[in-house]
Parts: C-alpha cells; structure tokens; sequence
C-alpha cells in the first residue's frame, strides 16, 4: 500500500465526520481549553530520503504519542490539510514534526499547523542529523526513534508564545545637517514623518557648500555644489514635516522602548529667528572683526553675520563668543530681531529613530609641520584651494598667491598629507576621495588658469570605479604625476620647495613651486565623539561611528533604532554619502511601517524582581539593556535570546522566552533516556550557525557517529551550569558546545565557557568531557571532525572501564 | 623570470631583519610601500647615491647584492627616516642590521676600522668619544668653535656646574669587565685584525 493513498484514507476514518471542514477557530480554543499534553507526531518519509534509513513502521511503533502517522511529503500543500486536520479531529495541543532540518520548514510547519501557536510545534530533525549522515537501519532508525521521543517530551513543555510586536514612534531626529542628514531628513519627511534636524553651526549644508565645485566622473565635468544642493535645501525648508534646529546639539538622551527622550541645548544668537528679514542693515555697523570660517580664515567677517549669502535659515546670527554687545546692530534693526537678553533655551524632543550624520573634520596640518602651513602663507590645503577657486570665495575664483596676490605658476600638490600615516596623530586609513579632489582641482587650474602647472605627488592614485574616467579626463588636460611621498617643504630664495624622491626614476627631486597644496585626511569630528558617548553607540577603532556590520547592516549602528550615514561613519564620497543616508532613512522607515516583530527566543526581565544592578546591560553586546527611568528594560527588537543576562543576573529576574528552562530539560532527559549499558552518548549544543553547519554536514551526505544528539540554542550562554549537570546526571559522556564566535559577544563568550569549565572542574569531572568548539557555517567539515574525535576519545575511555 | 624575491628560501632576509634583536617590535617593514619619504628627507641621499628606499626595496625582493653595494655605508644613522616613515618602516634599522650581518660574514672591515677608536674609547675612559680621526673634518665643518669647544671643554663644564664625565675607579673597572666578558673587547680585536690584513 502506497504511502499516499494511506494518508489519504485517514480523513473519512477520523472520528468527527462531517464536521472536520471549517469551524477552526471555535475548535481551536476549545482544544486549548482543555489544555493537556496530547501530542501528535507526525513523519515525514521525505520520498525516501529519510525512509530509506529508517524504518518508519519501527518508528511509528516505537513513539509514545496521542497520534503518530506518516506521510510521503509531508510539506507538500496537500499535508497542509492533513495537518490542520488532524490537529482538529484529534484534539491535538501540541505537534512533533520528524522530518527535516527546522531552519528550512520550522515556519512551514508552523504555519500547517495553524491554528495551534506556533510554538507548540516541535521539529525533529531526522533527515539531516540522522537519516543522511548515518549508513543504515541498524543505526539511523534507534536514533530516530529517540530523537522523536525527545521531541515529544521537549514539546509537552512548550508553552504558546506570542509574537512581541515593537512598535516605534514615528518620528526622527538627525543630528547634522549637512547633505548626508538632509538627504534623509527629506526621504522621511516624504514618508510622513516628522523629522528634526539638529545642526550645531547656524546654517545647514555642511561641508558640501562650502567647496564649490563637485567632481563627476560620468559628465567628466565639475559641477557647481550650491546648484545641485539649493533645491535640496529649499525642499527641506518648506518641508511641512521638517523642523530645522541650529546652534543646537546634544545635552543627554534617554532610550525609552520606542522612542529616544533627547534633551537638546538650542545657543542663543540673540537674534529672534522668526523676526530677522535678512536685511543686512545690522553688519555695516558692527565694529568686531573676525576671522570667517566660511572662507577658510582667509577673510574677515562680523561678529554678527550670515555665514554665506545663500544660508540656510535666511538669518543673521551673532558669535556670541565675539560679540562686545555694543549694541550697535540693535539700534539699527528695524525688526526689533536683536535681543541681548535672550539665553540658550534646553528643548527636549521625543523622537523614534535617530540618525547619526554629523560629518567630519579636516585633519590639522599643523600637525605635520614639515609640510609647513601655516608657516609658509601659500602652502594651503584643499579645502583653502576650494574656496580661492570658488566663485563666491576671498577671490572670486581667481586662483591667487596668498603671499603677494600673484597667479601661481606651478602648483605642487601633496597627497596623503595625515591619511595612510602610522605615524603620532596620523590617520592609518586612506581618506578614499582625496585623489578625486586633488584631480578636480587640477582641472579646474588647467582649465581657467593654463599657464599654471600642476603637480601631483602621491604614492597611489587611487580612482576606484568610474573615478578612473576622470583621471583620465583629467590627464588629458595635462598635468604632471610623479610617484613619491614629500619629505619636506622649505623655503629658499623666497620660493618653495618640495623635496620628493620620483621612485618610479630613482631620482630624489626639489621641485621649486609657487604654492603647495596639501591634501588633508578627513578624521572623526569631536561633535561626532561627543555625540556616540551620549547616545552610547560604538565606535570604530579610528573613532568614527561604527557600523552594525560593514557587509550587511551598513547604516545601523549597534544600537537598535540608532543609525549613521556620511562621513560621521567613515571617509567617503558625496555619492556614497547619499546612498549610505537613503539607506538610513529606509531602515527607519522599515521599523515604521511594518511595526517590527521581534520573535522569540526574548529575554524578559521581571521587573518585580530586578534590583536594577546592571549587570545585565554589561554584558549585553548587542546594547539591548537599558535603563528606562528607574527600571532595567530590554528591547525585544535588540535581543538575541542568547541568555546571557539571565545567567549573570543575581535576582534571577531574567527569563528567556521561546525555551524555556522545562523544555530544555525535557530535552536533555528525552536524548539520553534511551542510552544503553556501555553506550558513548554525546550531547551536542549548537547555536544558529553551528546548527547550519550540522546541516550542511548531513546535505554533504558525510557521516558520524550516531552517539552525536544535537539540541538547538539560541547561544551558549543559554546553557547555565545546572543544565550540564543535568546532562552528565542522566548519563550524557559528553557535551560539545559550538557556536560561532559573534564579535560583539566574544567577552560573554569568554566568561561563560569560564564559567562552565570551572563548575565542570569543581564537581570533579574531567575536564576533557565537556568541550568548546568555534563553529564556522562554510567549515562544516571541521564539525563532523570534532563529533568523530570526541566520540572516538570517549569511546578509548569506555573501553578502559 | 622570477625576482629573487620570488625563490623560497626556509628564512628570507626580511625575516632575518625582522626577527633580528635591534628590529623594533613593530617594524613596518612588511608594509613598506615604496612612497620614497625617506628618500626624500635623507641626508645621506642628497649627498651620495645611497637611496634607503631602494635598499629597502632589494631587501623586501631578497636581493643579496644589496650586501655588495657601497652606498649603504653612507647612512649616519641620523634617523630622520625613522621618524617619518608613514607605515613605521626604518630605513635606518634595516641598514644597521643589514651592516652587522654583513661585518658578521667577515666582509667590508676596512669601514669600520677608522670607527674602532670609538669602542676602545669606553675600555679607557667607559665613555664614547668621538674617534681622533675624525678631528680635521670636524674642524673643517664647525671651525674655529669646534676647536675653542675642545680647548674649553673643562671649564666649560666647571662654569656649569657639571662633574667629570670620565668614569673612574670601580666604575670604570666594571665596565670594562662587561666589556671584556660580553666578547665586546675581542670583537673589536677581530675587526682590527681583519682589517689591517
């Protein structure tokens, strides 16, 4: 009798005839009213994959179940319907599964087995972990039937779980609002949300405004910045979800369950935004004098100023740390708009997501005084050469000699000035856009100004991409590269000289030029230090904002909610810039829209419980924990279920939810219940990837000894010392625990397989009986190596006895 | 055709420089990225064709000739490399190390003969002082201050305060023991000998 047609007699044979079609949900509760333990199993014959090895009708007359059957495919459409149906007709509460691997058709089965929770199913592995890695009957189906068994005792201590649904304010708040931030601030806003941007300097456009000229590799052109930015401005301004917020930053945040308190410090400028018209009237009259930053200090400002006829809020502003209120500017306002009385105001703001874009800094040159800025007036950076070539700079874009106003007739320009530098205060990494601005400035000199030479000294030009276009472009236009790393500017006979070895010639060099343009390394801001220690959010080892993961989370940091984009992440491009700040602002959305579930595992802290000792959120290295007010609290969408609060909290208040400490017993119990006299047992705890690789042991058809029983956990620091005593209690030989060594746990990691050997050693166990293992999901051969080896030296021991 | 570099030998001369007691722990050499700073910045280079890059190149290619170039002899060690190499490299311990080595393997005496004075120097007075042979040139550099220096160095150190810097009675009987029980002492002899020869 085929397999199938018995499946299909089942149905007009079951009990409630006639009734068994609809009615599900009414059934369902009445089931879990009457809540007991009635298990039903069902096998997968897996067309043969797995009844090949086992003997199913052994099997099936082997399991202590309310309902055991077995089915050719069991996750194919039409054993959906059985499923659900039997679930009905027999009253089940809970469900075993023996079939395949449970990180492939965990959800399948949840879902057939709908309307039963979802985690009152239970799924055995007896396809990967058995049938596949285990050469016959004699040995694959004994382990089937204890693996199934074990299933079944694991699953009568299940308890139905709900989904934790998280939800998320919405609204965000962006600090910086330079085109990374507004480029987000814009993509939410249009999504719906009210966004802030919070902006330290008075106007927003960040570094992007100030220099002039962007580079375009696919127009092989320069474009104008202000004209590509301007819109992009004027859209963020008009923005009805919008706020702006300068001269503001960050005082202290609080992290809430959906939502950031953020306590915000607005300086005051003692000009009432809302009043200034713009008029100017005010600067004519101010008598204080200081450098303006705008142009590079290349320029005097006032103390009461827009910091650039295009700024953005349209208003004037006061250095309040230069200003001498005489009180000048307010006699002749017109608008009443200056106040000297007006203090700093501290805003708090509600905000769900926050976004991390606040740029960075130029690195000090000063800092390599061998290249002599500041020293010597005309050797300047790039930034100083973008403003001098920018038409609304100190001179027009008329490219000039600081010293004496003359056209230079060469420029030598240094690359790497403080980027790919081991050396005190230097930068290790290459600032990745310095070879495009030092060609844009080439070419734009070769361009208006061609009887100026150009010079570029660099150790490799680095033009990744379409960027090898524009060298080209730029070459074309003719200008000198010679391949070496400057020792030292000086001065001789009242012109500058570069000192380079040409290491392509051999030739040490002293280039005698005009000006020397040094391109500066872009570093971490201070704001952007300041900021992540307020908001406890990590940082990379070059101290910019350290992205979750730089493969697959590229625009969240390790804090849930919190996210980074521009520069304040690392070095890069406009274009880069952009995406990365779009990427920002989808994630954000993401958590919006769809009301993000958290599944279990989750660990719960039972409030009642916590004595607020913290060392819950210590060890957390995924920042779940926090401190919400007065309580500790864990973020489900941050959490990882991997226990490791639990087993340092002292209360014992922590629980984790979706496996529970009965389940987990039942679990071991049910592995070793079945162990013979003289029997080597060896329990196997693996996380998500150690499984994955148990998996792939078994896809590779390779084999090991069937003594080998896998229980699937969310980390090993589920595992407290009383479950391996337990284990060794009940007769396991062995415990192996793998798991693949996550970065940011690595410390947990450490303390716990601390922990384990020291219990495991006190309670005078050899040490050799319990062991750790680094599981890598592509190095699964390395896994069935460990199982072989540990079965074979506990076997030697055995055999001894 | 392969670069020298490229045949296996079981230990090259960068590990040899690498693994060597004067190599700072983190030397960069590895990483040596041929950007001719050190070069550029080099005294020895701007007067001779000693090129410390290009030493540093034939070391990482593990080009033996490196040893039989003459120009390696030019650098005085005046560290300025060393303090600018972007990726920690040092010229300057390479072409120390590369030096003993060579002086090991019993070539190139005659460089360091005129030096020895200099070693005998702290068996006598258990300082360094700077070899009498090297009076003229200093004289012809520093002229006329460098012999007033000499002349007044006593009183000098008299007006300022500062005591005899020549070390005396025990002290000096000691070092010169370290120095004889070291094999310093019997160093200096083999070198002189090979190069009188």
């Amino acid at each position: 009798m085929s397999t199938n047609s018995k499946t299909l007699q089942i149905t007009p044979d079951a009990d409630n005839k006639g009734q068994k079609t609809r009615d599900y949900k009414n059934k369902a509760k009445k089931s879990t009213k009457t809540a007991g333990e009635k298990v039903g199993v069902f096998i997968c014959r897996c067309g043969g994959n797995i009844s090949d090895k086992v003997d199913i009708e052994k099997l099936k007359s082997s399991i202590n179940a309310d309902f055991v059957e077995d089915y050719e495919n069991l996750c194919s459409l039409n054993c959906r319907r059985h499923i659900r149906e039997e679930v009905i007709d027999q009253n089940l509460d809970r469900v075993v599964i023996a079939a395949c691997s449970p990180l492939t058709h965990l959800r399948t089965f949840q879902n057939y087995a709908d309307p039963l929770n979802p985690y009152m199913v239970e799924m055995v592995n007896i396809r990967e972990q058995c049938s596949w890695v285990h050469s016959d009957m004699e040995k694959a189906t004994p382990k089937a039937i204890g693996l199934t068994q074990a299933g079944v005792e694991k699953v009568k201590k299940a308890r139905p779980l709900k989904k934790i649904i998280s939800r998320t304010e919405k609204s965000a708040a962006i600090f910086g609002g330079g085109i990374s931030g507004i480029t987000a601030a814009l993509s939410l806003a249009n999504q719906g949300l009210k966004v802030t941007i919070i902006e330290k300097n008075p106007t927003i456009g960040g570094n992007m405004v100030k220099i002039g000229k962007v580079f375009s590799p696919e127009k092989l052109a320069e474009e104008c910045s202000l004209c590509i930015l301007n819109p992009i401005i004027n859209d963020v301004v008009n923005h009805k979800n919008i706020h702006i917020m300068t001269k503001t930053h960050l005082l202290r945040a609080g992290r809430r369950s959906s939502y950031f308190n953020l306590i915000l410090e607005k300086d005051t400028s003692f000009v009432h935004e809302d009043r200034c018209i713009a008029c100017g009237n005010c600067v004519d009259v101010c008598p204080v004098e200081v450098p303006d930053e705008w142009n590079q200090k290349m320029t005097m400002r006032k103390a009461i100023y827009k910091p650039f006829s295009q700024a953005v809020p349209d208003v004037y502003t006061i250095d309040v740390e230069n200003c001498i209120k005489c009180g000048k500017c307010q006699k002749e306002c017109n608008m009443n708009a200056i106040d000297f009385s007006l203090k700093s105001e501290v805003i708090s703001l509600k905000a769900g997501s926050v976004i991390i874009a606040t740029g960075h800094e130029s690195f000090d040159l000063t800092k390599r005084p061998e290249y002599g800025y500041e020293r010597f007036d005309d050797v300047i950076s790039q930034m100083d050469l973008a403003r001098i070539l920018g038409v609304n700079g100190p001179t027009l874009g008329k490219l000039q000699k600081i010293s004496d106003g003359k056209v230079p007739k060469r420029v030598v320009m240094i690359q790497c000035t403080g980027s790919r530098d081991e050396k005190t205060d230097g930068k290790r990494y290459c600032s990745k856009v310095c070879c495009m601005v030092a060609l844009k400035h080439a070419s734009i000199i070769r361009e208006k100004f061609p009887e100026t030479e150009v010079v570029i000294c660099y150790t490799d030009l680095r033009t990744p991409g379409m960027y090898e276009n524009y060298l080209r472009y730029v070459q074309d236009k003719g200008i000198q590269l010679i391949r070496g790393r400057p020792g030292e500017v000086s001065r001789r006979n009242g012109q500058l000289v570069v000192r380079v070895e040409d290491t392509l010639q051999r030739k040490p060099l002293e280039i005698e030029t005009d000006m020397v343009v040094l391109s500066e390394a872009i570093e971490p801001s201070q704001g952007t230090m300041d900021l992540a220690k307020k908001l406890n959010v990590g940082l990379s080892q070059d101290l910019f904002i350290k992205e979750k993961h730089s493969k697959i989370k590229p625009a969240n940091t390790d804090v849930e909610r919190i996210f980074v984009c521009g520069t304040a992440q690392g070095p890069k491009d406009i274009t880069d810039s952009v995406s990365q700040a779009n990427a920002a602002a989808a994630k954000v959305s993401e958590q919006i829209k769809c009301g993000t579930e958290a599944e279990p595992p989750v660990a719960i802290i039972k409030t009642s419980r916590c004595s607020h000792c913290g060392k819950c959120r210590e060890i957390c290295g995924f920042k779940a924990v926090y401190q919400d007010e007065e309580f500790m609290s864990i973020d489900p969408m941050a959490c990882r279920g991997c226990g490791a609060c639990a087993g340092v909290c002292p209360e014992d208040a922590i629980e984790i939810k979706g496996l529970n400490d009965q389940e987990l017993y039942a679990q071991i119990e049910g592995l070793l219940a079945d162990k013979k006299e003289g029997e080597v047992r060896i329990l196997t705890f693996l996380d998500n990837v150690g499984y994955t690789a148990a998996d792939t042991i078994g896809n590779n058809r390779l084999t090991y000894p069937e003594a080998i029983r896998i229980i699937k956990i969310p980390s090993i620091n589920r595992i407290m010392p009383e479950h391996i005593m337990f284990a060794f209690n009940h007769g396991a030989d062995g415990i192996l625990m793998a798991e693949y060594p996550d970065e940011c746990m690595l410390e947990a990691h450490k303390a716990k397989i601390k922990e384990l050997s020291e219990f495991v050693a006190s309670k005078g166990i050899p040490a050799d009986r319990l062991r750790f293992y680094k599981a890598y999901a592509p190095h699964y051969r390395g896994l069935a190596k460990q199982f072989e080896d540990f079965y074979k030296d506990l076997s030697a021991v055995e055999a001894t006895k | 055709m392969l670069k020298k570099g490229m045949d296996r030998r079981s230990q090259n001369m960068v590990e040899e420089i690498k693994s060597d007691y004067k190599a700072s722990a983190d030397l960069g050499l590895k990483r040596c990225m041929q950007c001719g700073l050190c070069t550029s910045n080099c005294p020895a280079a701007k007067h001779s064709n000693y090129d410390p890059r290009e030493m540093v190149k034939m070391v990482l290619d593990d080009d033996q000739e490196i040893k039989e170039n003459p120009d390696i002899w030019n650098c005085f060690y005046c560290y300025t490399c060393q303090s600018n190499c972007p990726v920690n490299n040092s010229a300057c311990q390479v072409n120390q190390i590369l030096r003993e080595t060579i002086l090991l393997e019993g070539g190139n005496n005659e460089r360091i003969v005129e030096f020895l004075s200099y070693g005998y120097s702290y068996m006598d007075f258990g300082v360094g002082a700077i070899p009498s042979d090297f009076f003229d040139a200093l004289v012809k550099d520093f002229g006329d201050h460098y012999i007033q220096l000499k002349i007044n160095l006593e009183d000098i150190r008299e007006e300022l305060g500062l005591v005899d810097y020549n070390l005396k009675g025990e002290s000096l009987d000691e070092i010169r023991n370290i120095l004889i029980e070291s094999g310093f002492k019997k160093r200096l002899e083999t070198f002189q000998k090979q190069g009188e020869s």
